[in-house]
């Protein structure tokens, strides 16, 4: 094998040590790809209650994700898209993830931005997709009242009938 | 799991296969070994960051967690000076130390892995590549239904202590997941360096690592031909088991329509599977075609009747399947058969007789038996004598030296 080179191959070589920098980003993308890639076998392999998430289009690095809203919350039976955006240092960094479909709840804004600890400073490598989706699963049950990105829903959260009347008149179906 | 049920507990707790299985072990005296399966392994060698397997593994040394060694400098880089499995402040590198004698031990387990990830790049940049949506669902799809047919045999217990044979390459477990589905037939590489390998493989059809189970789903195919869990005997202690050694033991008892019928749909995958196959011989591999040939090998019916001492010692697993690429040639059978029927033959007997002296025929006409020539590959005698659809027919006779 060491002898029985290909000179074209070689050639490449060369050219690759010199573009050392382009050539170590790629490898980086290429673990990315790989986590995911194992990420995406255990999501499909678990088939977890309520969440579901897959790639969208040919990008690797762009995911959409669903959420069932958890049983007995306002949110019950109401599916939720959210989009997923893979940084290329991820795990070590944070995916953006959005509400896709409109979600009236204190800690999501009107934009879909979500307001969660382990998308921000409590990000750690571990976490996964699946992690991801479930926490905002929970936190759709749970919200955290005292730190509000919608002021309007956590002050309706109290009164839980009028509170679903307002999620229900958010909500379109994607 | 027992314990839980006692309890009246109905909560799953995230326990992993080997801490719900596991129960106290006597201290091992004598020389015994014992299996352990690498997919209740495989949490245990995993760095949780990339999800592979660890690589120069670091170890914290106060919550003792394990990383790879570039998965979590780049944590702590990048994050939260804190462990990411438990948040156990970490504050420099000098919270970690290295962990060489898990290093050895995963290199123990899996002693072809630089060979099994070469594999497992080519496969993740072809699919890149050609990576459209549909191939992607596609092949996974393909993998979970794999996975499916190998899972009934997870819950079994791991056959008793005296078997010695688990430790299975890395490539290898690719297809402990495909051994399920992929059941049936012997692989015979044409290569006649890879027609027996010395190496030991996994005659459980459910152990592999999830990593694995995604290579498989990336390739849709299987590279290690271990036989179906389902039907595999706990096979006994064989230091120098070959890997066609282990799978004929269930192979020989199988019914054939059983193995036609399963392998039909296994071939849909075999352009893949050939060309993994032949990445391990001749370097730069260039993918073959999809070339492959169903054979049914039966002892001569006049020359060596049921009378014949072989045979008889033989019993049934003097019908051989074979699968094999049409490249192969008459020779590579004979290589096969005389390793193959030594290793089924008593020790006793195969001393007694050298079973080199073979004879390979086609019969293409019924009563007519055509004795075939060494260097004719299967191709050209599948093209020449039997024409047919269905596995070629062949028959073999012995002569004494």
């Amino acid at each position: 094998m060491a002898q029985n080179v290909n000179p074209f191959l070689e050639l490449q070589t060369d050219a690759a040590k010199q573009s050392n920098d382009s050539k170590k980003g790629s490898n980086d993308n290429h673990a990315v790809t790989k986590r995911l890639h194992n990420e995406l076998m255990t999501l499909m392999m678990n088939q977890d209650k309520g969440i579901s998430a897959f790639p969208e289009g040919e990008n690797f690095f762009k995911w959409i994700g669903t959420i069932i809203g958890p049983k007995d919350s306002a949110y019950e039976s109401l599916k939720f898209k959210l989009s997923l955006d893979f940084p290329h240092s991820y795990p070590y960094t944070a995916p953006q993830v959005k509400f896709i479909t409109p979600c009236f709840h204190p800690n999501v804004d009107n934009g879909g931005n979500i307001c969660l600890d382990i998308l921000k400073d409590k990000w750690s490598a571990l976490y996964d997709v699946r992690t991801i989706l479930l926490s905002i699963q929970i936190l759709l049950g749970e919200p955290n009242i005292d730190s509000p990105l919608n002021a309007l829903a956590a002050s309706k959260w109290q009164k839980q009938e009028e509170y679903k009347k307002y999620v229900i008149d958010a909500y379109k179906e994607a | 799991m027992t314990a839980s049920d006692q309890l009246g507990l109905t909560k799953t707790w995230e326990l992993s296969l080997y801490e719900l299985h596991r129960t106290p072990q006597d201290p091992v005296t004598d020389h015994t070994e014992i299996a352990v399966s690498p997919r209740s392994l495989h949490n245990e060698l995993m760095c949780p960051i990339c999800l592979d397997m660890l690589r120069k593994t670091m170890t914290t040394k106060e919550c003792l967690h394990r990383f790879c060694s570039d998965c979590i400098v780049t944590a702590l880089r990048s994050g939260n000076k804190e462990c990411p499995t438990c948040r156990k402040k970490l504050v420099s590198k000098r919270s970690l130390r290295p962990d060489p004698n898990f290093d050895l031990l995963i290199s123990k387990i899996y002693p072809s892995r630089d060979e099994y990830e070469a594999h497992q790049e080519r496969v993740l940049a072809k699919l890149n590549k050609s990576h459209s949506r549909e191939a992607l669902m596609n092949s996974i799809k393909e993998g979970i239904k794999v996975q499916s047919q190998s899972r009934p045999n997870r819950g079994r217990k791991v056959n008793d202590a005296s078997v010695a044979v688990e430790t299975e390459d890395v490539g290898g477990g690719v297809g402990g997941v495909g051994g399920g589905g992929g059941g049936g037939g012997e692989n015979l590489a044409p290569s006649s360096n890879a027609s027996v390998q010395p190496a030991t493989i996994n005659n459980n059809g459910n152990n592999s690592l999830s990593q694995q189970q995604q290579s498989q789903v990336a390739s849709g195919a299987t590279l290690s031909p271990s036989a179906s869990g389902r039907s595999t005997p706990s096979q006994p202690p064989s230091p120098v088991s070959s890997s066609v050694s282990s799978i004929s033991k269930s192979m020989g008892k199988r019914p054939k329509s059983v193995l036609t019928s399963e392998r039909s749909e296994e071939s849909e995958n075999s352009s893949e599977r050939t060309e993994q196959t032949d990445t391990e011989g001749e370097g730069p591999s260039e993918p073959l075609t999809l070339n492959e040939i169903e054979l049914v090998f039966k002892p001569h019916p006049t020359e060596m009747s049921g009378e014949n001492p072989l045979v008889k010692a033989l019993k049934e697993n003097s019908i051989r399947y074979i699968k094999t690429t049409g490249n192969a040639t008459v020779d590579h059978l004979h290589k096969y058969l005389a390793m193959r029927l030594t290793l089924d033959l008593d020790s006793q007997l195969s001393t007694t007789h050298n079973l080199l002296n073979f004879c390979i025929y086609i019969s293409p006409n019924s009563g007519q038996y055509v004795q075939l020539n060494g260097n004719q590959t299967l191709g050209q005698v599948n093209d020449k004598y039997w024409k047919v659809n269905k596995p070629l027919e062949m028959f073999y006779s012995w002569k004494k030296t």
